[in-house]
């Protein structure tokens, strides 16, 4: 073996600029340790890097490398305290993944292997919503980028932080072959800026270093969302060059932007006068501060709380909760706060018609509406995801969570004795209404209970009683289940809810609920997911990531043998085409043969059983799965479910 | 992928509340009803707002003019799915909706020949799958919450026969074309058979 390429700046030398609590931070020599990792490129090297050596000056010294740029960037990366990297291998970021597991002992970030990009994101995407910070998503050039995509998407709708690192070829004369080229790109986050708040593309590892600092910091600002750099090929594989100076720039989070004290006090104003405000939340509470804060709003004005339920922002049980009768509490409304609000307009209107959409106010005349979103802050063009514009009578361009704080106090300061008198009556009526409508829940749910296939709400009613007692997470999206989970549980704390995709991209619900059991795993807490079967074919492989990770996850499938939801639009084009009625079924059905869940997963290694089609049958099953993920490993059970 | 509107497919009627059974246990109304206290509790308890002042139906909730038998009205008003909010009994005792039924079936309008046909329970179960009714309204037709229950009906047959041809929301129509009035009636007949679902009082599971 040759003599290393040597450098005229040593690791530590680059490394060693400056103290902590300083502009810069400096990485300490040895935090990350060198593994020794023995050179292989010339080993095990491909025929067309032969060749390319062939070609080269013959000294062996330039065959190894012993400080490769990508170690440095895994100096930069340790910086920002990454506790996973979810990654698809591909050789467009090989350096950088041979530094990460030698160079950076694998540790902080930890490798976990998927099966697809697309599992890759979402995992990142679940993980976020429960942990509060992103992982590391590495992804493979062109192609894994693609098979990304649709994930970074249902990040970006959805407002969450993930941090993706694109490899790439980018200088064109240092590709090896063919399949280099078709995996490189001239701009490669060109195909995802129009759903990625920031990219970047850095030609030197001090500009990787800046950026790197700069997406974490841009993904974790509200309204958050995914971030990509571009680490190149050349960069990462070559040496870092003599002399390089260099330092990883410190990391200094942005404080989240709260609304302007003026406009908090006006909306604490037109709060506290109303006679029937309402709060509409959807994406307010990430932290159980956030939770608190909007219990203690509801409960200072004795307002009632009607929740889309894009993360966990209000108890369900709360008597101010008022989500089961969410429109009649709206049509009541004289003023309506919209705090974190995906989609205001839908809020405060209503579709109806059959061929043709026919708008209407779900408001009274003269309702006044106030919102407070950071999405006022940063809008994106191309894809819709923004919603119908919606006027309000009080824009407050601010995060909901951290604006909370003073507005509580500036309502607070504006409620006099008269007001606290009605509030306290209004407040009994409204208890006695989520009463009302929490009662109107359970005897819907009674429709059905014996059936087979198993009904939405039996199922969901036999989890809750294996789980009540537990300290528990739900990490999927309850829509598809009748919302009955939202309807029947005691959620009262801020990891108890997650909320949904974003952007309804189904293949979203099994990767994201593996990273959220992910982020749930340290904190010892049972992280359960009602699985729909269309969403978890789109990538079964994040099961083998499941199990091969030890992530503990209550997995219950809702199994209904079909993309109902497809199902159901096909057969109101048929009614309203007036034939084929019978034919629905073509295209949207998961039948002949019917897929068998419980050896899928058992082929993945994890525990598996059912099909269950009698609800008797269900809450042993349960309670079985459970003990398994008490020992730390995944479990599922496949129920045969009614369709919703 | 598009959303199905809760609000859309749904049978709507009157006023939020819950129910009680402790009225219906007690004491049976009379099926006779008195159909002038029946109006006027149809109009006060908000019914018209959505079934219109005669029963006929709008855009926003079915005719229920002529009312399925009166067991189902009242299992329905109490438990209702979908849109259709509760109607309790401090809004409607079981004696008013007695009356609300007397009331409806005078102004029900006069019956066709195919709101007369009896139909075949097995068919309907059969058709009930292959027409894909249970895409939404559940195999046993309990409902979820984007289509109502409708095992049992909590209608007519006469108003379900004219409901599943001119329907609201997004229930989408079915024309005689492809479903005739005899398929309607076998339907109709599987889903009386289904007894109304149980008070949630009495499933241990649903008072945790």
């Amino acid at each position: 073996m040759g003599k290393s390429k040597k450098n005229s700046v040593n690791r530590r030398d680059f490394l060693k600029t400056a103290a902590a609590g300083t502009a810069a931070l400096v990485v300490a020599p040895g935090a990350a340790k060198a593994a020794t990792p023995e050179p292989r490129r010339n080993a095990a090297a491909p025929p067309l890097l032969k060749a390319v050596a062939a070609d080269a000056p013959s000294s062996a010294e330039v065959l190894t490398v012993d400080r490769p740029g990508s170690d440095f960037m895994v100096d930069v990366l340790k910086s920002l305290d990454f506790e996973y990297l979810c990654a698809n291998p591909g050789n467009s970021f090989r350096s950088l993944h041979e530094s990460l597991i030698n160079y950076g002992n694998n540790q902080k970030p930890e490798f976990i292997t998927c099966c697809h990009e697309e599992s890759s994101v979402a995992m990142g995407h679940g993980y976020a919503k429960i942990e509060g910070k992103p992982l590391l998503v590495c992804v493979h050039g062109t192609v894994g980028l693609q098979h990304a995509s649709m994930a970074i998407y249902d990040a970006f709708c959805d407002r969450v932080p993930v941090y993706i690192i694109l490899g790439n070829f980018s200088d064109a004369a240092v590709r090896f072959g063919q399949v280099d080229w078709t995996h490189s790109a001239q701009d490669p986050a060109a195909m995802i800026r129009d759903y990625v708040k920031w990219d970047d593309n850095p030609i030197s590892l001090q500009a990787f270093a800046e950026s790197a600092v700069r997406a974490y910091k841009v993904a974790t600002t509200p309204p958050m969302m995914p971030v990509a750099l571009v680490a190149g090929h050349e960069l990462q594989e070559n040496p870092v060059p003599d002399g390089a100076n260099m330092s990883v720039p410190k990391l200094s989070m942005t404080s989240p932007p709260t609304g302007d004290s003026g406009a908090v006090a006006e909306a604490a104003r037109l709060l506290v006068a109303a006679e029937n405000p309402v709060l509409v939340t959807d994406r307010v509470a990430r932290t159980s501060a956030g939770l608190a804060r909007m219990i203690e709003l509801a409960e200072v004005l004795q307002a009632p709380v009607v929740d889309r339920n894009g993360r966990m922002n209000f108890p369900t049980r709360h008597p101010l909760n008022h989500t089961e009768r969410g429109g009649a509490a709206i049509a009541g409304a004289d003023v309506v706060a919209g705090l974190e609000l995906t989609d205001f307009w839908s809020a405060v209107n209503s579709v109806h018609g059959q061929v043709k959409p026919e708008f209407r106010p779900a408001t009274k005349p003269g309702t006044k509406l106030i919102s407070i979103t950071a999405n006022d802050l940063y809008l994106k063009s191309n894809y819709q995801d923004f919603q119908r514009y919606q006027p309000v009578d009080l824009a407050i361009a601010a995060d909901a969570e951290a604006t909370l704080p003073s507005l509580i106090e500036a309502v607070k300061r504006q409620i006099t004795d008269d007001r606290k008198r009605a509030f306290a009556d209004r407040g009994t009526k409204h208890a006695a209404a989520h009463q009302q409508a929490m009662q109107a829940a359970r005897e819907a749910a009674t429709s059905g209970w014996d059936g087979s296939p198993i009904s939405t709400a039996r199922m969901s009613a036999e989890l809750w009683a294996q789980i009540k007692d537990e300290d528990w997470s739900l990490v999927s999206n309850c829509q598809f289940v009748s919302r009955w989970p939202l309807r029947l549980w005691d959620f009262n704390k801020h990891y108890h809810y997650i909320g949904a995709e974003g952007g309804y991209g189904v293949g979203y619900g099994a990767p994201a609920s593996v990273g959220a059991a992910l982020a749930n795993r340290k904190h010892g807490r049972l992280t359960v997911s009602i699985q729909n079967d269309g969403d978890l074919m789109f990538a079964p492989g994040v099961l083998w990531t499941a199990a091969h990770s030890r992530i503990p996850l209550l997995i219950i499938m809702h199994n209904n043998r079909a993309y109902n939801q497809e199902l159901m639009q096909i057969q109101i084009m048929a009614g309203q085409h007036n034939r084929g009625i019978t034919r629905a079924g073509i295209g949207n059905t998961l039948v002949d043969p019917a897929i068998d869940y419980a050896q899928l997963a058992q082929s993945m290694g994890m525990h598996g059983e059912g099909p269950i089609a009698d609800p008797k049958d269900l809450a042993p099953a349960i309670r079985r799965a459970i003990e398994v993920v008490k020992r730390g490993d995944p479990a599922l059970v496949d129920v045969l479910t009614q369709p919703r | 992928m598009r959303y199905l509107t809760p609000l859309a497919i749904a049978f709507t009627l009157l006023v939020a509340c819950s129910c009680t059974e402790a009225q219906s246990a007690a004491t049976k109304p009379k099926p006779a009803g008195n159909a002038d206290n029946g109006k006027r509790v149809f109009a006060s308890a908000g019914c018209t707002a959505c079934h219109g002042a005669q029963g006929q139906g709008t855009s926003l909730a079915p005719q229920i003019a002529p009312p399925p038998e009166l067991p189902a009205l009242i299992g329905y008003v109490r438990q209702p799915t979908g849109k259709m909010p509760p109607v309790p009994v401090a809004t409607a005792s079981d004696q008013d909706i007695a009356d609300i039924f007397a009331f409806l079936k005078s102004v029900a309008p006069a019956p066709t020949a195919g709101e007369s046909l009896t139909g075949n329970a097995d068919n309907g179960k059969r058709l009930f799958a292959s027409y894909g009714c249970y895409e939404c309204h559940g195999r046993q037709g309990a409902g979820a919450a984007i289509a109502p229950r409708v095992g049992p009906p909590a209608i007519s047959f006469a108003a379900f026969l004219r409901y599943v041809r001119t329907p609201t929301g997004q229930m989408p129509p079915y024309t005689a074309k492809v479903v005739s009035d005899q398929d309607l009636a076998d339907i109709y007949t599987f889903l009386k058979s289904f007894p109304p679902p149980a008070p949630a009082s009495s499933i241990p599971l649903l008072k945790q």
